[in-house]
């Protein structure tokens, strides 16, 4: 029979306190999330309604609705990206599938992953120059949300390379061994077998766009329109800077109002998330190995 | 596969095919609705947004753009040329006016209303009345006034007696008139202030700090802080802050809020100044507890047209009455 060592019992001892360690550390991870979603539904839950969400907002912003601001992040995020997307797609296949390793490649790896660090409040100022001033956009949703793209770019890169590279290696060889040329392989074998790691690249896109504050403050976003927008060049309103704006600017503001927005924005981030999650769900279960 | 790099095609030319409509920093739009662009001023800021929100029942089809940011985001705006209206809380200093004209444009100021500065401390603070030149001790570089007891005041719940001294981010209307009002123009802040970048942060700030004492528009202070009243150097009176005070310049730390235009103001641009400045316009920036630019009577018609705002609307026809009968000359002197 086995008997136990007093070091085998220390081993266990061991490996038990470990083990709750590391399982507290994981579930103190969880609970700001669980804080935060508690306390935006408990306290702005209430103001949630058809009518906060359709009607504009009256009497100084401190009462009404906050369509604008509604519509306005939507246009910003979709903007965003239609200009963003593509071009990520297409730098990481080239990346990822044609780019021999020679320096110019290392050098580009080397600027996305840079492009990735940079402050958003940079990236604000480098829209404000490059697109608000040099390109004559004014300040309107296609300057806002294509400083949203470059901040985003980096994400939609990384994350397609990384799909794509998932894609075992004899995928390709057996698909080029038939004589397919090398867009053939990746528009009938890489693509349809990385879609849903892509996909995670632009959810995760669209919850940071939809977010942001800072580079639309300059670029794109107004602390009133009386309007909706109608066209990109438009200025906007945005869920953001609405809550940036009503927690700090205006005063007299009902204290419920601003979990209000906080909710409506954080549930318009998960819901687009969701739906991008459901599509990669269903089509990770087609996935041939 | 052709298909494919149609789609491509398409989406890199279609910001280039929409073109941008032409001339819109004046106000113009490929629809039928006219922009004008407002931006500045933090001070101003809840004012425009409810001129621009009861703009859109008196003329649907010019839409008023409102940004924040400061009096000198407004200023830069104007000479950048991309505003139509610029809010500021203080005058263009001569230099940007120089900027502004080398650039093709000459600032033409409008004075839309009067802003009172109050000072405010905690409300268990006993202090009631505070001088200018206290003041200057407390604010001013070189300051003799650090702690509380430097001013006979035992402030409750302020264990460590020193003053928390709040101010404004540096490129803020009201620092800058605080300065030139309290300091005096060649003095700076002391070191070691606390600048906020909003006047509500300023108000929140003292009402939750026994040590602390701050500055904002009267309209930003709440009934959650008190508010000394402010004797200056001749020795008159103690004055309390209040529209009143402002508007007749008995109140010594109230200034003229402006907006800038390009040159004069012309088409909807015009329209909506004259329109803030009628008496409709006027009460409006009264319910928003700042004076108006010239003595109005906001009862009757004039509230009804106004968004309504039942808390305040009690208290501003009182002291309009009052202030219709001073004159509204710039209460600096």
């Amino acid at each position: 029979m086995f008997e136990a060592t007093e070091l085998n019992l220390q081993n266990q001892r061991r490996e038990r306190l470990f083990r709750t360690l590391f399982l507290a550390m994981t579930l103190l991870l969880i609970l700001p999330v669980v804080v935060i979603l508690a306390m935006l539904v408990y306290k702005g839950g209430p103001m949630i309604s058809m009518d906060f969400l359709l009607t504009e907002p009256t009497n100084g912003m401190t009462a009404g609705g906050i369509l604008p601001a509604f519509v306005g992040t939507i246009w910003l995020v979709v903007v965003a990206l239609i200009a963003s997307v593509p071009i990520g797609i297409a730098a990481a296949l080239y990346l990822s599938e044609y780019a021999p390793d020679n320096w110019l490649t290392r050098a580009i790896n080397l600027a996305v992953i840079n492009l990735a660090g940079v402050p958003s409040i940079v990236h604000a100022l480098f829209g404000v120059g490059a697109f608000v001033i040099f390109f004559r956009f004014g300040t309107s949703i296609l300057a806002a949300s294509l400083t949203l793209a470059v901040m985003a770019l980096p994400v939609v890169i990384v994350s397609t390379r990384e799909a794509l590279q998932a894609v075992p290696q004899a995928f390709r060889e057996a698909c080029w061994s038939m004589g397919a040329t090398r867009w053939q392989t990746i528009r009938k074998v890489v693509l349809p077998n990385s879609l849903s790691g892509i996909l995670t690249g632009v959810i995760l896109e669209v919850s940071r766009t939809a977010g942001e504050t800072a580079p639309i403050m300059f670029t794109g976003a107004a602390f009133f329109l009386p309007f909706l927008p109608e066209t990109v060049w438009d200025q906007t309103m945005a869920l953001s800077l609405h809550l940036f704006v009503i927690s700090t600017q205006v005063p007299e503001v009902p204290e419920a109002l601003p979990y209000g927005v906080a909710l409506v924005l954080i549930s318009l981030v998960l819901s687009m998330n969701a739906v991008s999650i459901a599509f990669r769900v269903y089509l990770r279960g087609k996935k041939k190995w | 596969m052709r298909k494919t790099l149609m789609l491509i095609a398409l989406v890199a030319i279609l910001p280039v095919a929409c073109g941008r409509p032409a001339d819109q920093g004046q106000a113009g739009d490929s629809s039928s609705r006219k922009v004008i662009q407002n931006k500045g001023s933090d001070t101003l800021v809840n004012v425009a947004q409810a001129w621009a929100e009861a703009y859109k029942e008196v003329n649907p089809e010019v839409a008023v753009a409102v940004s924040g940011g400061g009096s000198g985001t407004g200023i830069s705006a104007m000479i950048n040329g991309t505003v139509d209206l610029a809010n500021a809380s203080r005058k263009m200093k001569d230099k940007e006016l120089e900027q502004a004209r080398a650039n093709g444009h000459d600032p033409l100021e409008h004075v839309v209303g009067f802003d009172a500065l109050a000072v405010f401390v905690h409300p268990d603070n006993p202090m009631d009345a505070i001088s200018l030149a206290q003041l200057a001790e407390i604010y001013g570089e070189g300051g003799t006034a650090a702690k509380w007891s430097d001013l006979g005041v035992q402030v409750p719940g302020c264990d460590s007696d020193e003053i928390v001294v709040v101010s404004r981010q540096n490129n803020s209307g009201t620092y800058v008139y605080f300065q030139e009002a309290v300091l005096g123009k060649q003095r700076d802040f002391r070191l070691g202030t606390r600048d906020m970048h909003g006047s509500k942060d300023v108000v929140d700030l003292v009402e939750h700090t026994p040590c602390a004492i701050g500055y904002s528009g009267l309209a930003y202070a709440g009934e959650h802080v008190k508010m000394p009243c402010i004797s200056s150097p001749d020795g008159a009176d103690c004055v309390a802050p209040s529209v009143a005070t402002a508007v007749d310049g008995t109140y010594p730390i109230a200034r003229p809020l402006f907006m800038y235009t390009s040159g004069e103001p012309q088409g909807i641009v015009k329209d909506y100044l004259d329109w803030v400045l009628s008496d409709v316009g006027q009460c409006i920036i009264v319910e928003k507890g700042y004076a108006p630019a010239k003595p109005v009577s906001c009862g009757g018609d004039a509230a009804a047209e106004a968004p309504a705002e039942d808390a305040e609307g009690e208290m501003t026809e009182g002291e309009t009455t009052e202030s219709s009968e001073a004159d509204s000359a710039d209460p600096q002197g």
